[in-house]
């Protein structure tokens, strides 16, 4: 699995197709899917089952004064370390620019 | 040369944008923060004193980038981005729905017009997307002006507490 993040509208998915993977192989926006409550691990798990998975990266700016948007931020960060030990290959995407945190991009 | 330079609040974006500058050079700095109330005014005046003595003749331009013509050919500062993004999606002169076209073809302009641009940009993008009103399509404009500069930029680079982090080119360049 490649694990993609980075900031909001940095242009993830765009560099994803441009590694030759079709949208049926990505699962874009992985970080709503914590709002289901399921446990993180096994979350991790399955996502890691997927050829490419997609986070952004959420938790910057202010702590959330709501208490379900604290949670979230911090599920979602937790969410993106389990998926990077995961993944094979871990690329962050900023501007549009890929940088490799992690593995090799696969030669496709 | 163009070099792009990202970051957050007080990330120190502007200290080492201005640090790419030779006093002695044709030094132009494009200020695009337009003086609404005292605390604009206030920002405007500490930016000045932090580049005094670097030699920089500053031209203010809040919108309309590419009707600007240099005055000589020089080295170009331009700070900064988000405020121009804003200025020409909200102000009534801008370019409203066009501000992505206007901003990209204005930087074009400048890029023919100067032997050397950098543009400071802002990170705002790392707090989520859960705002009210017109805020995510701000960000949305924004970010495809980021990736347009990105694009065309020789260094491109993300400031971390004062440090450079090098997405494209390198110091050498």
């Amino acid at each position: 699995m490649i694990f993609i993040t980075g900031p909001l509208f940095a242009g993830k998915k765009e560099y994803a197709r441009s590694l030759g993977y079709e949208d049926a192989d990505i699962v874009s926006d992985a970080q709503e899917r914590v709002k289901a409550q399921e446990d993180l691990t096994a979350l991790a798990d399955r996502l890691a089952q997927k050829p490419v998975v997609i986070c952004t990266e959420v938790g910057g700016g202010i702590v959330p004064i709501d208490r379900e948007e604290r949670r979230f931020r911090e599920q979602a960060g937790r969410l993106s370390v389990l998926l990077a030990q995961r993944a094979q290959t871990v690329v962050r995407v900023w501007c549009g620019l890929p940088q490799v945190l992690k593995g090799e991009l696969p030669c496709r | 040369m163009f070099t792009l330079i990202i970051g957050g609040s007080a990330s120190g974006k502007s200290v080492y944008a201005e640090s790419l500058f030779s006093p002695g050079q044709h030094n132009f700095y494009i200020a695009t923060m337009e003086p609404f109330d005292a605390e604009c005014r206030e920002r405007i005046t500490k930016h000045q004193a932090q580049r005094a003595g670097r030699g920089f003749e500053t031209i203010e331009r809040y919108r309309d980038l590419a009707g600007l013509d240099l005055p000589q050919r020089g080295d170009v500062l331009l700070e900064d981005m988000g405020n121009l993004t804003a200025n020409e999606l909200y102000s009534p002169q801008g370019a409203g729905d066009r501000a992505v076209q206007a901003i990209l073809a204005g930087v074009d302009s400048l890029l023919g017009q100067c032997q050397n641009l950098v543009v400071v940009s802002n990170e705002v993008f790392l707090g989520g997307k859960d705002y009210e009103g017109d805020t995510l399509r701000y960000l949305e404009v924004l970010a495809e002006i980021n990736r347009g500069l990105a694009a065309r930029a020789d260094c491109a680079v993300e400031m971390a507490a004062g440090l450079p982090i090098f997405h494209k080119g390198g110091p050498e360049l």
